[in-house]
């Protein structure tokens, strides 16, 4: 039996795929996530409070979203719920996240495969590249740190935010501080949608050269953000089966819903939804919305529908789906951004008590819970439930559609290796998070 | 044109997430190697390897072992790679008494002991600290722009007024209440360790109203001594702010979670190591 394996580069953490092949037939296509750290069991015995510094530390991409769901989680044990205004402040937190990953996703990711070069970096300093992709490179990195800007001003640290605090956030948003990350906003947001523009091009250029957009068999898709407007700060979890059954569930409930597996060539494991395929990420969201709620991405929005259908199952259509969430987060960023941010409580008291609660929010690769048992105000246990988790199954489902489409009993065509990444990368997996 | 590569061992990438903000290396040197952002296979020979992450499985000791052969200097990057970082909070004998039992029952890679910092492996020309390192140090070290300066301590960007008739008798723990804007947090209660972490960060997280939990590490006049100094540093600053029980707070900061340790607790676990040297670090 022929081992093919190719290690993953333009994703998140350390990560490998392993390709099985008898006779010229695929045995087996897995997904191996090869790192570990072990954070279930290093924040035994920390201090409840202090989740929310040490959570962040999961992922340095994903950091805003651990954030977000420690306090959620620590709330949830004490039956404390933030007022308006710190929740107004977390949904900016949760846009810039946003924009920082679906920018980083798209344009550091992925659209190197588009344009055939190792690196976005070759493009923003080679001499002999043409102007026009120079030109794009280097705008794509300003929208880039215009999503770090917003995680900063919402939540005090471009990385490792710190304005999350049970009960709320520590402080508001001066006039002066929110106008100007506005106009930092809105001019940005022509430029994203510019960019976002000339990579749906570049998109239908590539299928029509490789002649597919990739595993499109139905699947389950879900996510934590209601149909309009979406607020990735979560509220409860939504899936979309093929045959249009809907289902609700609180993240206290996600056993009866979701069965995750242990596996012995990968350190993160996988989740099924009952059992079936299951599909988190920028796809799911856009094929359960029904609207965007903002001007420009609802444009969008209609072109992707009247393109694709609804629901939508090609896996490459996972990138278009990220722009048209790069160009809503800008949008409604820019809306929060001209009400008033500071002036109303930022946050309420509150008594720690022992418990078991869960935090839910919808980070960039799906819903992401944490649920933290307390004891004697200290840690107890904890889980992290990660989106990229959920889409393993999936992930191995496309490897293996590629692997089919190029290896034959004759030969093993060379674009395989361009097809894994290219299926790796829509699904956007973040090994940090995925191992912890 | 210089060239250089970025390793990530054990970590979180928001090292590498921080140096995508940097920008003006681009003009100036050639990015070889850095998996995050393209793709290649392997380290080449390069001018300056940047490394973060701590030094947490075997693999890890080998892919940094084999990199540093092939560079002229290493560039020990972000707090994991210094000291440890948070996951080397994966060193206390509870929790490695949790990673033995559920290595057979899990699948788990075997982990060494410890989660070391990188000079434990290789020769470290300079130092990036911070949880992560600001852009601008990404750039100090790249470029040395002549307007770098070198840090002092936190507190001296933070702006937060020190007062002398607030004095609090207890700790808040970690936040409690009402935060008053202009107002020192150690003042408020607060186990603020701002006064001698190494700044350089623009003092993000007291100025937003959260104590400093010293990701920077020690700054200049405390690196070089043993632990035992910054904790009496930092008793002498809560002396003069506060009527807070010196025991109180020396239980919190030798709590392996609290502010001191949280970052450092590799190296104040393994004090046989030699300090490093001041000049090094940024």
């Amino acid at each position: 039996m022929a081992r093919l394996t190719f290690p993953m580069s333009r994703i998140e953490g350390h990560a490998q795929v392993v390709i099985e092949v008898e006779n010229g037939k695929v045995v087996s296509a897995r997904f191996q996530a090869t790192e570990f750290r072990g954070f279930e069991y290093l924040v035994q015995g920390v201090p409840a409070e202090q989740m929310m510094v040490i959570v962040p530390r999961i992922c340095g991409v994903c950091s805003t979203a651990h954030h977000v769901a420690a306090v959620k989680a620590l709330e949830d044990i004490y039956g404390v719920t933030p007022p308006p205004l710190a929740q107004t402040i977390r949904e900016l937190l949760m846009l810039g996240q946003t924009v920082q990953n679906q920018a980083t996703s798209l344009f550091l990711f992925t659209m190197p495969d588009r344009l055939g070069v190792a690196s976005i970096y070759q493009l923003a300093q080679a001499t002999s590249a043409d102007e026009a992709q120079t030109r794009i490179a280097t705008r794509a990195l300003h929208v880039r740190a215009v999503g770090t800007h917003l995680i900063t001003t919402a939540g005090g640290q471009f990385i490792h935010p710190i304005k999350a605090v049970i009960g709320g956030v520590i402080s508001g948003i001066g006039p002066e501080q929110a106008a100007a990350m506005r106009e930092e906003a809105i001019a940005a947001l022509p430029v994203a949608c510019e960019l976002f523009d000339a990579y749906w091009e570049m998109s239908v250029a590539l299928k029509e050269r490789i002649g597919t957009w990739g595993d499109d068999a139905p699947a389950c898709y879900i996510a934590a953000v209601a149909d309009t407007r979406p607020d990735y700060t979560g509220d409860a979890i939504r899936v979309l089966c093929p045959d249009k059954v809907r289902d609700t569930f609180a993240a206290r409930d996600f056993r009866d819903h979701l069965i995750y597996e242990e596996t012995d060539y990968s350190y993160a494991g996988r989740t099924s939804y009952r059992g079936n395929v299951m599909r988190a990420n920028s796809l799911a969201r856009i094929n359960m919305a029904q609207a965007m709620g903002t001007p420009r991405a609802d444009a969008y929005l209609a072109r992707f529908r009247e393109a694709f259908g609804q629901p939508a199952h090609a896996i490459l259509l996972y990138d278009l789906a990220r722009g048209i969430e790069l160009v809503y987060a800008l949008e409604r960023a820019t809306e929060i951004l001209a009400q008033p941010l500071e002036g109303e409580d930022t946050a309420v008291p509150y008594s720690p008590r022992d418990g078991e609660g869960y935090g839910l929010v919808e980070a960039p690769r799906g819903p992401l819970i944490h649920r933290y048992v307390v004891e004697n105000g200290r840690i107890a246990h904890a889980d992290f439930i990660i989106p990229t988790v959920h889409n393993v199954m999936a992930i191995e489902r496309a490897l293996r559609v590629a692997a089919e489409r190029y290896i034959t009993p004759e030969r093993v065509d060379m674009e395989l290796e361009h097809a894994v990444g290219r299926v790796v990368r829509a699904f956007d997996p973040c090994i940090a998070c995925a191992t912890h | 044109m210089n060239t250089f590569a970025v390793l990530q061992l054990s970590g979180c990438a928001g090292c590498e997430v921080s140096l995508l903000n940097a920008e003006e290396w681009v003009g100036e040197h050639r990015l070889v190697y850095m998996p995050l952002v393209l793709s290649a296979a392997n380290v080449p020979q390069v001018d300056i390897l940047l490394v973060s992450g701590g030094v947490r499985t075997d693999e890890d000791l080998y892919n940094l072992r084999r990199a540093a052969s092939r560079a002229e200097c290493v560039v020990a990057v972000g707090t994991c790679a210094i000291s440890g970082g948070v996951p080397s909070l994966g060193d206390r004998d509870e929790v490695r008494e949790l990673f033995i039992a559920e290595e057979g029952r899990r699948h788990v890679p075997r982990l060494l002991p410890r989660c070391s910092p990188i000079d434990t492996a290789v020769d470290v020309a300079l130092y990036l600290p911070g949880c992560p390192p600001t852009p601008e140090l990404f750039m100090a070290a790249l470029t040395w722009p002549a307007e770098f300066e070198a840090s002092t301590i936190v507190c001296r960007e933070c702006g937060r007024k020190k007062l002398k008739d607030m004095r609090p008798t207890h700790l808040l723990g970690f936040q409690k209440g009402e935060i008053l804007p202009d107002v020192c947090l150690i003042n408020q209660g607060f186990l603020c360790i701002g006064s001698s972490t190494r700044g350089g960060c623009r003092a993000p997280c007291p100025r937003a109203g959260h104590p400093c939990v010293g990701c920077r590490g020690p700054s200049d006049v405390l690196i070089e001594k043993e632990s035992s100094a910054w904790f009496s540093s930092i008793q002498r600053v809560f002396k003069a702010l506060t009527d807070i029980p010196p025991e109180e707070i020396e239980a919190a900061l030798r709590s392996p979670q609290y502010a001191l340790f949280l970052f450092q607790f590799s190296d104040y676990a393994a004090p046989e190591r030699p300090p490093r040297p001041k000049e090094k670090v940024l």
